[in-house]
C-alpha cells in the first residue's frame, strides 16, 4: 500500500509571513503541534556559539502571561508531552496533546514567539544547567572525538561547531546576547507552524489567524555562511584519554539535502553502514548487520560495532562513520578495511537488487513512522526547514529513480581519501594490537 | 488506530498446549506490525561463577541457525526492512520486532528458527565474546552505568539482582561454547512464552500464523522457571562511589526498595513518584535541583516495575564539585515528601496527567503491544485500561504520604555515585 504523505495536507501563509501546514489524521484523538524557527548553530557567529540552544532553554522560563510553571502545567496536566530541539539549521518546539487542548498550545506558542522574559536570574541558573548538559556529554570519548572531527570538517562554516556551544562561549554569553538573538530570529516570517492530528483545518486556520496574525515581522539580521563543498585534505585528528575501547570516526562531505546527489548518497549510506530512519521518535529501525562496513569490520573482528550518519542539511554537511574498536584492536587496521570498502563502491556499479533492497527498507521505515502522529508533525517542518515538504513526500519516489550509474558517480565524487577527516581516540588503559 | 481502548472485547488472548500465549490487537489502518514478548530464561539462572551466561546465550541466537549463516539470516530480515531482537533481563528474555504486515509469517518463522535451532559456531562464539567484553569495557568507563551497578550491588546484596545481566569481564571470559549450548537446551522452550502483536493484521490471522510457528514448538528438556530467592533490604544507609578518571560529570543514584508492582501501594507510589520527580520539568526535585539551583541538566525519579524486587530511585548527573550539595538538596526534598501530604493541586495535576496520557500511550503499535505484555506479565484483567482511571481517581494525598514514609526510610538510603574521585 503506497504511503501518500500529501493526503489531507493543507498549506497556508499568513500576511506576516508565517507558514502554516496542517495535516488531518483522525486515527486517534491526538494532535501534535510543532513550531519551527529558521535558526540554529549555522547562523551563529564566532564567540557566540550555543546561543540558539540556550534561547531554546529560555523559552520554557516564562513570559508575562505564563510562568515557567504554567508552561509545564499546560502540557503536563492533560497528559501531553512537549519538548524542544536545536540543530545546526533549526530550532523547534512541539506539544503532543489530547486534541481538545490544541487551542491552549497555540496560545502558548503565539505568546512565546515574542513575549519571553529572559529574566537575568533565570539566565544565570540556565548557564549552569547548560554547562552541566555539556559536561554530561563530555564524559563520553565518542562525544569528544566527534566534536574534534566536526571542527576539522569545516574551515569556517558554523557546522564546525557543537550545537551546545563551546565552554568558553557559554561562560561569556550575556543576557543581552540571548535576548537579541531571540528578538531577531523569533518572528512569523522565520517560522513554520505544523499541526498534525485530529483537527478541522478551517477551524484551526481561523485560530491561527487570530493568535498569530497580529504579530509583526521585522527585517531580520541573519548571518548566512558560505557553503563549503570540500574538506581539508586528509585531515587526521588524534586523541588519547581514559577508557578501554578505541574509537574511529571518519567524515566525508555530503551534499545539501536539496541537492539531487543526496538521494544517491542515501543509497550509498544504506549499503555501507545501514539505513537511517528519518524519524525522531524511535518508531522503528533496521539493523545494519548486512551492511558492507559491518560485514567487513565486525564480522571479521576489526571492530565491535559500526554505524553511520548522513545528515540532511541546508548546506553541504558530512556523512560520518563511527566504529568502536575492541581494547586489543587497532584503529589503523579498521581504517584500512574501510578504505577497501570505499575502493569497491567507487570502482563498480551496484546491482539493481541492492538498490531495490534499500528502497524496500526505506518504505518499511516510513510505514513504521506513519502510525505516529508526532512523527507526521515532525516531518512537515523538518523537511521544510532545509528543502520543502515534497522532499519527504516524494522521498521514496526519488530513491526509486536512482540508478546504479548515479550511485557510482556520487560515490566517486564524495568518498575521496583526500576529502575526508579521520579521527582516532586511543584509550590509554588498553594494550593495542599490532 | 480506533479511538476505543483495547479491552476484553477487542483483544484476542489464546493459550496453546505447549504453554505459549498470544495476545493480538488490530490496528488495520497501519501497514506495519509490531510484536514483543518474553520467554523463560533470565540471568537469575546464571551460576555464580558464570554471570553473563544467559545473556551471552541470547546474543548467540542471532548469529546464525543450523540452516542459515549470519549473513543469510540477517539478509532475510534486513532485505524486507524488518527487525528482530532479543535481550536477556534478570527474570526473562524479551524479544521484539517490526515488519510490514505481509512479512509477519516470515519474521515469526525466523524467530522460531533462531530460538529453536541456533548454530553455536566457534567463530561466532569468539566474535560475540569479544563484543561483550568490549561492551563491558565501555560500561566500566560510563559514569551512569557504574553508578547503577554500584547501586544494585549495595541494594540487592546477595540477591541475584545485584549482578548486571551482561556479567563481568572475568566471568564472561571463562564461559565455554558448550556451556552456552547446554544452557540453551535446558532453559529455552515454549513454556511461559508470551507474544503480543499489534498492527495491520486481523487477530485471527495472527492466531493462524502463531499456530503454525511458535504454537508448535516443543522442548521436553526445558527446566521449570527459576525461583527467585527472597530479598533482604539493607538495614542501614549505604554510600558507595566508583572513581573514574577524566570525567567532567558525576552520576548519582539515591534509592530504596519499591513496592510490589501488583499492589495498591504501587499505584499510590506511582502517583507520588510523578509529583516527586516526573511531572512537568521533573517534578519537585527538578524544580529544586535544576530550575532553582541550576545544579543538573538531568534529575528525575523512577519507580521500578517487575515481578521481582525493584527500586524507587532518584537519578541525577551533576558537576563533581556539586555532588554533595545535590545529595543534600535531594535529601531535603525527601524529608518534605515524607513529612507533609502533597497538595491537592499537585495531586489533581498528576491525576489528570495520568488520565490524559492513556490515549497518547495508544498512539503506536509498539505502545499497545507493550501494554498487552504488561497485562499478561502482571496478571491484570484484559479490561485493565478501563479500570485504571477509577484506581487513579481514588488515590488520596494521605495515602501518598503514608506510602512515602513506608518506602523512603531516610535511615536506610542507598546512595551510589560514579565519577571523579571523592
Amino acid at each position: 500500500m503506497p504511503i501518500n504523505l500529501n493526503h489531507n495536507l493543507h498549506q497556508f501563509q499568513l500576511k506576516n509571513g508565517l507558514r502554516v501546514m496542517l495535516k488531518e489524521i483522525h486515527t486517534a484523538p491526538v494532535t501534535s503541534t510543532w513550531i519551527w524557527y529558521g535558526i540554529g548553530s549555522r547562523n551563529e557567529l564566532p564567540g557566540k556559539t550555543g546561543l540558539s540552544h540556550w534561547v531554546e532553554h529560555m523559552q520554557f522560563k516564562g513570559t508575562r502571561k505564563y510562568t515557567g510553571e504554567d508552561i509545564d502545567n499546560l502540557v503536563s496536566r492533560v497528559g501531553g508531552y512537549a519538548n524542544a530541539f536545536t540543530s545546526s539549521d533549526w530550532t523547534t518546539y512541539f506539544e503532543t496533546m489530547p486534541s481538545a487542548h490544541l487551542h491552549a498550545t497555540l496560545e502558548l506558542e503565539a505568546d512565546r514567539m515574542v513575549n519571553s522574559l529572559f529574566d537575568p536570574e533565570e539566565v544565570e541558573t540556565e548557564r549552569t544547567v547548560i554547562l552541566s548538559e555539556r559536561e554530561g556529554s563530555e564524559n563520553y570519548p565518542e562525544f569528544r572525538l566527534d566534536e574534534a572531527v566536526q571542527l576539522h570538517s569545516f574551515q569556517s562554516h558554523p557546522y564546525r561547531n557543537e550545537v551546545l556551544g563551546s565552554k568558553e562561549d557559554l561562560i561569556g554569553i550575556t543576557r543581552d546576547d540571548l535576548y537579541q538573538h531571540y528578538r531577531n530570529y523569533y518572528q512569523p516570517a522565520n517560522a513554520i507552524l505544523c499541526i498534525a492530528g485530529d483537527i478541522s483545518p478551517h477551524t484551526v486556520l481561523e485560530e491561527v489567524e487570530n493568535l498569530f496574525g497580529g504579530i509583526q515581522s521585522v527585517p531580520m539580521n541573519r548571518s548566512i555562511p558560505t557553503p563549503e563543498k570540500t574538506l581539508n585534505q586528509g585531515d587526521l585528528v588524534e586523541m588519547e584519554g581514559p577508557g578501554e575501547a578505541h574509537y574511529l570516526e571518519i567524515a566525508w562531505r555530503c551534499p545539501a539535502a536539496s541537492d539531487p546527489d543526496f538521494f544517491a548518497y542515501t543509497i550509498i549510506e544504506s549499503l555501507l553502514s545501514g539505513p537511517s530512519s528519518l524519524n525522531m521518535f524511535g518508531s522503528g529501525s533496521i539493523n545494519n548487520r548486512t551492511s558492507r562496513f559491518y560485514q567487513a569490520l565486525v564480522e571479521e573482528d576489526y571492530a565491535a560495532s559500526v554505524f553511520g550518519d548522513l545528515s540532511a542539511n541546508i548546506d553541504p554537511g558530512v556523512y560520518k562513520v563511527f566504529a568502536t574498536i575492541q581494547p586489543d584492536g587497532n584503529p589503523g587496521a579498521a581504517l584500512k578495511i574501510i578504505d577497501e570498502q570505499i575502493h569497491q563502491i567507487t570502482s563498480s556499479e551496484l546491482s539493481i537488487r541492492e538498490i531495490e533492497r534499500a528502497i524496500k527498507q526505506a518504505r518499511a521505515l516510513f510505514a513504521y513512522s506513519s502510525e505516529n502522529i508526532t512523527n507526521q508533525g515532525f516531518w512537515m517542518g523538518y523537511a521544510s526547514s532545509f528543502a520543502d515538504y515534497q522532499w519527504v513526500a516524494e522521498y521514496l519516489t526519488r530513491l526509486s529513480s536512482v540508478t546504479p550509474r548515479q550511485v557510482l558517480k556520487t560515490a566517486q565524487k564524495y568518498l575521496r581519501e583526500d576529502q575526508r577527516v579521520v579521527g582516532v581516540y586511543r584509550a590509554s588503559n588498553t594494550q593495542e594490537g599490532s | 488506530m480506533n479511538n476505543s481502548m483495547p479491552d476484553s472485547s477487542t483483544i484476542l488472548r489464546e493459550t496453546w498446549n505447549n504453554g505459549t500465549t498470544l495476545l493480538a490487537y488490530p490496528n488495520l489502518t497501519s501497514p506495519a506490525v509490531y510484536f514483543t514478548g518474553y520467554m523463560q530464561p533470565g540471568s537469575i539462572a546464571d551460576p555464580d561463577e558464570m554471570h553473563g551466561l544467559a545473556s551471552f546465550t541470547t546474543d548467540m541466537l542471532m548469529t546464525g541457525t543450523k540452516h542459515l549463516n549470519f549473513q543469510q539470516l540477517h539478509d532475510k530480515i534486513e532485505s524486507i526492512g524488518a527487525s528482530l531482537s532479543l535481550s536477556t533481563g534478570h527474570l526473562s528474555t524479551t524479544f521484539f520486532g517490526q515488519c510490514l504486515r505481509e512479512d509477519l509469517e516470515t519474521i515469526w518463522s525466523l524467530l522460531v528458527e533462531v530460538i529453536q535451532e541456533p548454530a553455536f559456531t566457534e567463530k561466532q562464539f569468539k566474535r560475540v565474546r569479544n563484543q561483550i567484553l568490549t561492551s563491558i569495557a565501555i560500561q566500566n568507563q560510563d559514569t551512569a552505568e557504574m553508578a547503577s551497578q554500584a547501586f544494585n550491588s549495595a541494594l540487592y546484596g546477595s540477591h541475584p539482582y545485584a549482578h548486571p545481566e551482561i556479567g563481568y569481564a572475568q566471568t564472561v571470559s571463562g564461559i565455554r561454547l558448550e556451556q552456552l549450548e547446554s544452557f540453551h537446551a535446558n532453559h529455552y522452550g515454549p513454556n511461559g512464552l508470551v507474544m503480543a502483536v499489534c498492527g495491520g493484521i486481523e487477530p485471527e490471522v495472527a492466531r493462524e500464523i502463531f499456530s503454525r510457528t511458535l504454537g508448535t514448538w516443543q522442548n521436553n528438556t526445558q527446566s521449570p522457571p527459576e525461583t527467585l530467592p527472597p530479598f533482604t533490604p539493607p538495614v542501614s544507609s549505604i554510600r558507595s562511589h566508583v572513581a573514574l578518571e577524566g570525567k567532567n560529570q558525576s552520576d548519582l543514584i539515591i534509592g530504596v526498595p519499591a513496592p510490589k508492582t501488583v499492589s495498591r501501594d504501587y499505584q499510590v507510589c506511582s502517583i507520588g513518584n510523578s509529583i516527586l520527580g516526573q511531572y512537568g520539568m521533573m517534578g519537585r526535585i527538578g524544580k529544586v535541583v535544576r530550575e532553582k539551583a541550576g545544579l543538573a541538566y538531568e534529575v528525575s525519579s523512577h519507580l521500578g516495575a517487575g515481578i521481582g524486587p525493584t527500586a524507587w530511585t532518584i537519578v541525577a548527573g551533576v558537576n563533581p564539585d556539586n555532588l554533595e550539595k545535590a545529595i543534600a538538596l535531594l535529601k531535603q526534598e525527601l524529608v518534605r515528601f515524607c513529612s507533609e501530604p502533597v497538595t491537592e493541586q499537585e495531586l489533581q495535576d498528576v491525576k489528570t496527567q495520568a488520565m490524559g496520557r492513556l490515549p497518547l500511550s495508544l498512539e503506536t503499535n509498539a505502545g499497545i503491544a507493550s501494554i498487552l505484555v504488561s497485562i499478561e506479565r502482571y496478571g491484570y484483567s484484559l479490561d485493565h485500561l478501563h479500570q485504571l482511571p477509577s484506581i487513579i481517581e481514588s488515590i488520596t494525598a494521605e495515602e501518598i504520604l503514608a506510602s512515602a514514609r513506608r518506602y523512603w526510610d531516610l535511615e536506610k538510603l542507598v546512595i551510589a555515585s560514579a565519577g571523579k574521585a571523592l
